[in-house]
């Protein structure tokens, strides 16, 4: 068993963990963040991609709308590279409810949400897709949001102030001794091997786990699990953020997410923390609903779909709700109030938009605890380091306009060194990764990083098998980076099985038309170029 | 469905298989071009949102349009590299490279303007472009390769105009887009057309064109190509809505015509994609109809075929070989060995002329072999910059094919 301490233990690898990390390590505490499977394999990516201006909650919800208003506007300034700011455009339709727009248009006023209303002539031209049943159009600084990204610029800054993180860490057991928490087991999943680590506080982050951990306590803390499905669209069929404007309920946002269009969501309760099985009905439901916004959209090619789980705090005033009546405000419990337990703190509910806040609000809790007395500085100082303009000039001149810039919000710091080796060896400037534009010295870049364990570790970081082509041409192209990586053919085909079963779980629900067609050839290059059989295939 | 609905469709379409990067002529010389998927499909997602204007691997295109040839799913490629081209266009010219190479885009698409500044004193013009240091100067200063094939000029093609009016005989008359090139630089190849053509009972009629717009669109040169567009369309209006077919001998004016002319919003727009010929495939359907006369000489001479890019973009197949294995005599062998490289005036940019010249190079080994084995002593080829690109690279006459049936038709010796 490998010993280890550090002062404060955060459960949870998604963007609040993270968050937490980074602000911790900002004040000079020192922190461990422990993480089950690789940084935001859970909530933290399973979303819309969304950044919220609040104006979906402006009317029930005023407190989540002036948080999520506020954090916009922050993370616009220190994120910015992890933001494409879109702007959202809210849509009433005919025949919706004309008192909730007023409502509304007050709500937004009140926790001081911008809004313009855009004419229908120039909505329809900048949206051509839109439905022609819109009678109005608002816009709000809604914007999207690459969680991977902002996740990794978390931990990348956290790092720079000390702050460390191990992945594939599952934490088995809080460490407690005379009612207090004193740090926490944990399996590394990699080795086999047990971690312990002693600390003066845990913080429990988990998300959709978080019943999990404070149950290792024997506390009870009320998560609501409220599965969430998405469809992905082959291409961006809007520029904006469109919602409806109406009570929020199912099927009524869609958001450019990069080249793709992210659509959705649904809401049920489900049991377990990691149920991402999207079922048939949701999607045919889904369609239905979206026509509302965008008439033929089941002419649209959809390239696969996935779910999330919302981790909801289920407050005692909310106990008869059910996921959409929930509040999609936070809470931090310090369960020595609440269970009479030292050194334990969870922090539920919130959204990806207000992660940030989250973070802030526990990492002064924290301090407080632990009698620091430095202030929070995580909404001033920026995630990204401006890199060298040498450094941009010669990435773009190396592989184009497009691809640099990519490569650059990825990479930051260690962008120097892929360019470097681009420049030594021009041929390293191609694209294994046609969709995403990743080049091959990315990718050896990225296999060389210790973090990097799998086929799906290497995916998150570089968005290798994230484009349309969802994994069918890049891995077997990556395949003798693959090989050598992770040292030998066996080990690559089961890399290879667990990243195609992965994506095969999002792409069989929505298998027709020409992603059918796709599929096929995609089918026909693992099973007959790279030899792999059937049985396997099918994970 | 409008068409920027069928556009989105089409890009729903492509299976990212590569097969049009793996047939690219300039992929296959260029490691680093991304090729005609990446250019295309690829970064048209990128710029649907995050748009790149500045894109300079654009130009890397030849605008061959083999890639929509290949494509399997029917995605018209080029035609999104074309509307990127178009839109950076917009951004550029924001130092001096891109002045000059601005300024080169907009010389090298007026071939019409050279053309008739060209033939006010043919000879002079051509000696002037055989001085090297002319064409130093002009690589220096314009980016035009001081090596690159500039084709000579001629004699022009006289234009005739429709004197006597459409009348009722519509179904013995048609109108003819010679092209620049035809026009300029290779008079004879047209007035031999016209005189075949009136040996098959037609009156041609040459109204006073101007350039197709190719040329300008593959330099960036957008607005220009479509007031063209729509000037010889209303050129041709009373023509097209009396039902007379326009023939062209150029293989590149001929796709323009068939296939970018019809997006242009005018009522003519409308007819001409149905009512556009290659001068062969005019000839191949009166040969259907059993209304082309077989009476030919015997033409003893052996060709290489070459079947340009541009005619095989256009889904005809090749009714120039068809027709002339119909003369006794004739020896025509279908080379098919790709690109000429030169892909209009691609060949003529200083950057692109080795890439160019390495393109053709399958193409001219085929024509020399063969040539060695005594296969064929002479090509043949429909597109004028084609037989240009083919005389740089291998030395071997070359013609246009309706010199060979004018031979047949004893009209020419």
């Amino acid at each position: 068993m490998r010993e280890i301490s550090t002062q404060v233990v955060v459960i949870g690898g998604g963007a609040t963990g993270v968050g937490i990390l980074r602000d911790l390590s900002m004040r000079g505490i020192p922190a461990l963040l422990l993480e089950q499977g690789d940084l935001a394999h859970g909530t933290s990516s399973r979303f819309h991609g969304l950044l919220h201006s609040g104006g979906r909650y402006a009317v029930k919800d005023d407190k989540a709308a002036q948080e999520c208003i506020e954090e916009n506007t922050i993370l616009k300034t220190i994120a910015a590279h992890c933001i494409e700011d879109t702007y959202g455009w809210f849509v009433f339709l005919k025949g919706d409810d004309p008192n909730y727009l007023e409502l509304w248009l007050q709500g937004c006023d009140q926790v001081g949400i911008p809004v313009r209303e855009v004419p229908l002539e120039e909505g329809f031209r900048l949206e051509p897709l839109l439905t022609r049943q819109a009678t109005r159009i608002f816009e709000v600084p809604d914007a999207t949001v690459d969680g991977f990204k902002l996740l990794w610029s978390n931990v990348k800054s956290a790092e720079k102030y000390g702050g460390t993180y191990q992945t594939y860490c599952k934490v088995q057991s809080l460490w407690l001794e005379n009612g207090r928490v004193i740090g926490v087991y944990a399996e590394e999943l990699i080795t086999g091997e047990t971690l312990r680590v002693r600390s003066e506080i845990v913080v429990n982050a988990a998300g959709p786990w978080s019943a999990e951990i404070a149950a290792m306590a024997g506390f009870n803390v009320d998560v609501l699990k409220d599965k969430g499905s998405l469809l992905v669209f082959n291409q961006r069929l809007f520029n904006r953020v469109i919602n409806r404007l109406r009570v929020p309920g199912d099927g009524d946002i869609f958001v450019p997410h990069q080249t793709v269009t992210v659509f959705g969501t649904t809401s049920h309760t489900v049991e377990l923390p990691d149920d991402h099985q999207v079922d048939e009905q949701d999607i045919t439901y889904l369609i239905e609903l979206g026509q509302n916004l965008l008439e033929g959209i089941e002419q649209q090619r959809i390239v696969r779909s996935f779910a999330g789980i919302r981790p909801l705090y289920e407050s005692v005033e909310d106990q008869d709700q059910e996921g959409r009546g929930v509040s999609r405000n936070f809470v931090i419990i310090d369960h020595q109030k609440m269970d009479g337990v030292q050194g334990l703190v969870s922090i539920l509910g919130g959204k990806l938009t207000t992660y940030r806040l989250m973070a802030e609000k526990v990492s002064d809790w924290v301090a407080a605890k632990l009698g620091v007395d430095t202030a929070c500085r995580t909404a001033e100082e920026p995630l990204l380091n401006e890199q060298p303009a040498e450094v941009w000039d010669k990435a773009r001149q190396l592989i184009g306009v497009a691809a640099a810039n990519k490569m650059m919000e990825r990479l930051n710091e260690q962008a120097g060194a892929v360019v470097e080796a681009i420049a030594r060896q021009p041929l390293l400037g191609q694209f294994v990764c046609e969709c995403e534009m990743v080049t091959q010295a990315e990718v050896i870049h990225a296999l060389q990083d210790p973090a990097v364990n799998s086929l799906d570790d290497l995916r998150r970081q570089t968005r290798l098998g994230m484009g349309t082509c969802q994994g069918a041409y890049c891995s077997y192209r990556a395949t003798p980076m693959i090989q050598e990586a992770f040292g030998g053919w066996e080990r690559t085909v089961k890399e290879y099985r667990l990243l195609l079963a992965e994506r095969w779980r999002g792409i069989t629900p929505v298998l027709w038309g020409e992603q059918l067609r796709e599929s096929e050839l995609a089918r026909a290059l693992f099973l007959n170029v790279l030899d792999l059989k059937a049985e396997e295939s099918e994970g | 469905m409008d068409s920027r609905d069928e556009l989105a469709a089409r890009l729903d379409a492509c299976q990212k298989c590569n097969m049009c990067t793996a047939q690219c002529p300039v992929a296959k010389v260029n490691p680093r071009f991304i090729g005609p998927k990446g250019l295309g499909p690829d970064m048209e997602r990128f710029r649907k949102g995050q748009i790149n204007l500045d894109e300079t691997t654009l130009d890397d295109c030849s605008n061959c349009k083999t890639c929509e040839l290949t494509c399997p799913s029917g995605v018209k490629i080029t035609e999104m590299i074309l509307g990127a081209r178009r839109a950076a266009s917009k951004a550029r010219h924001k130092n001096t490279m891109g002045l000059r190479l601005g300024l080169r885009g907009y010389i090298l698409g007026r071939n019409e303007y050279l053309g008739k500044l060209g033939v006010i004193w043919p000879t002079l013009t051509n000696q002037v472009l055989k001085i090297k240091l002319v064409r130093l100067a002009l690589d220096k200063t314009l980016s035009i390769s001081k090596n690159g094939p500039l084709p000579a000029y001629g004699k022009p093609l006289k234009i005739q105009p429709d004197k006597v009016g459409i009348g009722t005989n519509t179904n013995k008359q048609v109108v003819y887009f010679p092209g620049c090139y035809t026009r300029f630089n290779e008079g004879d190849t047209g007035r031999i057309l016209i005189r075949l053509l009136e040996h098959l009972g037609y009156k041609t009629i040459v109204p006073d064109f101007h350039c197709c717009g190719l040329p300008l669109e593959a330099n960036g040169q957008f607005g220009k190509a479509d007031k063209n567009g729509r000037y010889n369309l209303e050129l041709m209006r009373p023509y097209l809505e009396a039902g007379i077919p326009v023939i062209t001998s150029c293989t590149s004016c001929g796709l323009t015509l068939k296939e970018d002319y019809p997006k242009l919003e005018t009522r003519s727009a409308q007819l001409i994609g149905a009512q556009a010929y290659d001068l062969f495939e005019f000839l191949w359907q009166l040969h259907e109809k059993g209304e082309l006369p077989l009476d030919f000489q015997e033409v003893r001479a052996s060709y290489g075929y070459h079947p340009p890019c541009h005619l095989k973009a256009q889904g005809i197949g090749t009714p120039a070989l068809r027709i002339l294995g119909l003369i006794p005599g004739v020896k025509i062998r279908n080379i098919d060995a790709g690109c000429c490289g030169l892909s209009g005036s691609y060949g003529f940019k200083a950057e692109k002329y080795e890439k160019a010249m390495k393109i053709g190079s399958g193409l001219f080994e085929a024509i020399n072999v063969g040539s060695q084995h005594g296969d064929f002593q002479s090509m043949t080829t429909e597109c004028g910059v084609c037989k240009v690109q083919i005389v740089h690279g291998t030395g071997i006459p070359t013609e246009h094919p309706v010199h060979i049936l004018a031979k047949a038709y004893r009209l020419i010796d």
